[in-house]
């Protein structure tokens, strides 16, 4: 037994070393790139925190045979500090990097990444989705990262549900039934009595920062911190769809609100496009199951950005990379594998009339996405807009709970706030 | 000529260089760098700039770090107390005589120390997910709770909760190192006393107590180094409502290798140390006047 | 005085009796409530893993809507959807690398040490141990920002150099061992070698470490277990997710299944299956090692 454990153990040795070892050498493989400039040829890296690219790479090297494309995912919330530390070392520095909407300000507004701009990609975002381009920008303007996708949401709905509690199924109907937070109350003021506490209209007061987050001002204007007086509106929206049982008090993204799309206990969910993979499709039971209505004004939620190193040594390929990712030919492709939105609004068009994925059945789903992503305005995204929007998040979220005054959440809120950025005037 | 014991006894140096030379370069200089650092801006994104002592200015102004380390200590505390006396009770308990399956018994005792603190943070923050944990599928199957209980939306239950995985994760190993301290006390003490009478009541708080009360003091002192580091744990089970389970080493971490405040995380680290010195050197003082006295 | 005096003998032997006579009645009740403690001790120490075990056979819907009681189908399905995103066996096995890599350099130089702090005089020795015992102090995350930023320098990051290499300096390793040379070598062993012309380090390999095996192997497992829990430095060091040990794995599972409970407890099964298993063949040899090493240490 001893004897086997230790040859075990050896073994187990034996292969980490060797695996140990041979780690990424991968990065600095190919040099020497330059050929005609027909021929696209030349070895890529790529870190993304996104399993879906391996398909984008996949589709790349279809495209361009003599081009190889390696992808290393790294899943989970650690991405953005290995992702700083290795472009600080600059030793294995892939030649892409991805980066998620809510902290590719740091990384587009350092040295690492590329000016794509003088590359020439203003002519590749000319028909996109103006929040998709704006975001990718430095903030002196120039383009420093591009995605292929954007991400709007909207309420899904079970069918069955809503014909049950709202009276209909008819996306255009609901929609006209939930145009603003006030109409939104009342109806869930109803389900709630309807349902005998059972059924909740949303799943979340959480839901309104979602929708409104993005149609305010940036939070910070020339190092001083401003509260637009929106929020506070907001913020006593919140506490009215709380304290009337209008949610299901199942926060964005845990357990239970996943449950909750499934189960039916919430009959308006707001949910972006590419959450598609929280639905049970078990067995395709989840067919011609749901609808889609608008949320009282469009909202998007995430984004997978990706920038050129500024040292890569394969710019040129990676820069084809990028062209290729915003191509209609690429959106096109994912849109109908994978059924995620398009950044360029001519995808968009093109299958206004014509896209349909089995969960939504007969419905244009395209359309109230295409509705909502394109009054979304555009704006850079800058240092402090998404961290202080967390923390507004959380202050205001525990404010809602404790039935806190306004005027106490802010007080918390700027405490927060300067702790983190002593820089910041918050008076 | 030298005589050969003194000859040999370069040999001792070199046998400890090794030592000092790992200690030197992993140890020493990246703490010398870190105090270096600690007087620095640096996000990352650019080279260091020298700032003096804004970084602990900063930090003396810092509300949250205050409250980490209340809520550290508070952990601490919560943790700390129960932990040693459940320990104490399962050793005395396990050093009777009329005891079987003593050898299961210590081993089941133990056994939630060898698992990851990781491991067990993300499995405890499961157990007790509102929605999903089976804790409240438990308390509502017995009939105890109507409805889940939302444990980590409450300052103190968080505060319980993570207590209490640290506590589950070191009572065991308490308890061994207190059945060590038992054994060693003589068979012969333990004989007089019943041949003079004593329950076993007396032979506990008078004889058994006051010769463990080293053993104690040494558990205690090391508990203070490791207690006001808590971190792993912790971490997995989050910053709890309004930053009540957040851990002086949970704020470092996040300050500096989540919001890459690279400089002032050193600050941190170094305001850290200071208060670990600082509680050390009260509960060595402490211990001190104790064995004085006796 | 003489009928106080038997007065006190009187109610003395008459308590003696009653404790007595009440011990024997109660110690059926007393044994009962010791064993009831122990049993529920031993329970809620194992449930957890019990509940992790059960609830890790289960589809995500049924883990959030029932109380799980008895094992499922669906660890396959769960395992699966884990496997897909993180090498949570290749963490295993890096795991288990790191560990046994550092342990072997912690005791090897911990043991050279001590004996050379135990069994030579050479100048400064006393300040040097001292100096030794005071590092002990340092809290493990006071270096931390800089020894990200010197492995750096090194061209040491993302290798486990930075893992490995800092197990030679282990001050409560050294003081351990120096403490065992002090008691189990006695120095007629090395006049012994010496006279039979060994090399100083040849005493070491040849005469002191097999003495002093029993106490590496106290050493040892505290050794063991310290690093296989390590998760701060690995964490900052290593980018590759091949490479991560498994605590940092455990830790990207949570982040990464937010939602899917049922790949999350897969994760955690395997992080602890393993350790269950190795733990419950030597149980014995690590509890007395632990009790030894408390005592000593």
């Amino acid at each position: 037994m001893k004897k086997w454990i230790s040859v075990l153990l050896a073994s187990v040795l034996v292969v980490a070393l060797f695996a140990g070892c041979s780690n990424s050498e991968s990065a600095n493989a190919s040099n020497d790139k330059k050929g005609d400039s027909n021929k696209v040829e030349g070895k890529l890296t790529i870190w993304t925190f996104f399993g879906q690219v391996e398909d984008m790479a996949k589709e790349f090297e279809k495209k361009y045979p003599d081009a190889e494309v390696e992808v290393k995912i790294f899943p989970g919330d650690q991405y953005q500090t290995k992702l700083l530390n290795v472009l600080q070392t600059g030793r294995d520095v892939p030649d892409i990097f991805d980066l998620e909407r809510a902290y590719i300000d740091k990384f587009i507004n350092s040295k690492y990444a590329a000016n794509l701009s003088d590359m020439g990609a203003e002519a590749l975002l000319k028909d996109y989705v103006p929040y998709v381009q704006a975001l990718g920008r430095d903030s002196k303007g120039d383009v420093r990262a591009v995605s292929d996708h954007s991400s709007p949401g909207g309420f899904w709905y079970i069918k069955e549900n809503a014909k049950k509690y709202l009276g209909t199924d008819n996306p255009d109907e609901i929609s006209a039934m939930v145009d603003s937070w006030d109409k939104i109350i009342e109806l869930g003021k109803k389900v709630n009595k309807d349902s005998n506490g059972k059924v909740h209209l949303i799943s979340h007061y959480g839901d309104v920062y979602n929708v409104e987050a993005y149609h305010e001002k940036p939070w910070v204007k020339d190092g001083k911190l401003t509260i637009a007086n929106s929020w506070k509106k907001n913020y006593e929206i919140q506490k009215e769809i709380f304290n009337n049982d209008v949610d299901a008090k199942l926060e964005f993204f845990s357990a239970g609100w996943g449950n909750a799309i499934n189960d039916g206990s919430v009959v308006l969910n707001a949910m972006p496009a590419w959450a598609g993979f929280m639905v049970d499709n078990k067995d395709n039971s989840a067919n011609d199951k749901y609808g889609l209505a608008k949320t009282p004004k469009g909202f998007y939620m995430g984004g997978t950005y990706r920038s050129i190193y500024e040292k890569s040594e394969n710019k040129e390929l990676a820069y084809k990379f990028i062209e290729f990712i915003t191509s209609e030919e690429w959106q096109q492709h994912n849109l109908e594998t994978t059924g995620n939105m398009p950044g360029l609004l001519s995808v968009y068009e093109k299958n206004l009339e014509t896209f349909k994925t089995p969960m939504f059945g007969e419905q244009n789903i395209l359309k109230p996405y295409y509705e909502s992503v394109k009054e979304i305005p555009g704006m850079k995204s800058d240092k402090y807009g998404e961290e202080v929007l967390s923390k507004w998040r959380k202050v205001a979220g525990q404010g809602i709970k404790d039935n806190a005054d306004i005027d106490e959440v802010i007080k918390d809120f700027k405490k927060e706030v300067q702790n983190s950025f002593p820089e910041l005037k918050v008076d | 000529m030298r005589t050969s014991s003194i000859n040999k006894s370069k040999y001792g140096f070199y046998f400890v260089l090794p030592y000092f030379i790992a200690f030197l370069i992993f140890g020493l200089v990246p703490i010398i760098f870190s105090l270096y650092l600690s007087f620095t801006k640096w996000d990352g994104f650019s080279d260091p700039v020298f700032v003096g002592l804004d970084n602990y200015a900063r930090l003396l102004k810092d509300t949250f770090f205050f409250k980490a380390i209340g809520n550290t200590l508070i952990i601490w505390i919560l943790s700390i107390v129960p932990q040693l006396v459940l320990a104490l009770a399962l050793a005395m308990i396990l050093n009777e005589k009329f005891i079987r399956g003593k050898h299961f018994f210590r081993a089941v005792f133990y056994f939630p120390n060898i698992v990851t603190p990781v491991t067990l943070g993300v499995l405890f923050s499961l157990m007790f997910d509102w929605q999903t944990g089976s804790v409240n599928k438990f308390l509502m199957g017995i009939g105890l709770i109507d409805d889940p209980v939302n444990w980590f939306n409450s300052p103190w239950l968080s505060r319980f909760i993570v207590a209490g995985v640290i506590m589950w994760q070191y009572f065991g190993f308490n308890m061994l190192v207190f059945i060590a301290g038992l054994q060693s006390i003589s068979e012969e003490l333990y004989e007089a006393a019943r041949v003079d009478g004593a329950s076993k009541w007396d032979i506990a708080t008078k004889i058994t107590l006051p010769l463990l009360r080293p053993v104690l003091l040494f558990t205690f002192i090391t508990s203070v180094i490791g207690g006001l580091q808590l971190f792993d744990a912790p971490l997995m089970l989050g910053n709890g409502p309004d930053n009540s389970t957040l851990t002086m080493v949970m704020y470092l971490f996040q300050t500096a290798f989540q919001r890459f405040d690279y400089s002032y995380g050193a600050a941190i680290a170094y305001a850290i140390f200071i208060i670990i010195l600082f509680f050390s050197l009260i509960t060595m003082k402490f211990s001190k006047m104790n064995k004085v006295e006796q | 005085m003489k009928a106080n005096d038997s007065i006190v003998e009187k109610s003395f032997s008459f308590s003696k009796k009653k404790t007595k006579k009440e011990f024997n009645s109660k110690s059926f009740l007393g044994k009962f409530a010791v064993y009831f403690l122990l049993i529920a001790v031993a329970f809620t120490c194992l449930l957890p893993f019990y509940s992790m075990m059960v609830t890790s056979s289960h589809a995500n819907s049924d883990i959030a809507r029932k109380l799980l009681l008895v094992p499922g189908s669906e660890f396959i399905e769960n395992y699966k959807r884990l496997i897909d995103t993180v090498p949570i066996w290749r963490g295993f096995v890096n795991t288990v690398f790191i560990t046994v890599t550092s342990t072997v350099l912690n005791l090897y130089f911990s043991a050279l040490a001590g004996y050379g702090f135990s069994k030579y005089n050479f100048k400064y020795k006393n300040l040097l141990f001292l100096a030794v015992l005071g590092t002990m102090m340092i809290p493990g995350q006071l270096g931390i920002i800089g020894f990200f930023k010197l492995m750096d320098s090194f061209q040491m990051l993302n290798t486990y150099w930075p893992l490995i290499l800092p197990s030679i300096s282990n001050a409560f390793g050294i003081f351990f061992m120096k403490q065992m040379c002090d008691s189990s070598i006695p120095t007629e062993i090395l006049e012994s070698g010496r006279i039979d012309g060994c090399g100083e380090l040849k005493i070491f390999h040849r005469l002191v470490l097999p003495l002093l095996m029993p106490s590496l192997a106290t050493l040892g497992i505290f050794s063991f277990i310290g690093k296989w829990n390590d998760f701060l430095t690995p964490m900052i060091v290593l980018f590759d997710n091949e490479l991560q040990p498994l605590p940092v794995m455990i830790a990207m599972v949570k982040s990464q299944f937010s939602t899917d409970f049922g790949a999350m407890y897969v994760g955690i099964v395997i992080s602890v299956i393993p350790i269950l298993i190795f733990f419950s063949m030597v149980s014995k040899k690590i509890i007395s090692g632990v009790t030894a090493g408390a005592l000593k240490g």
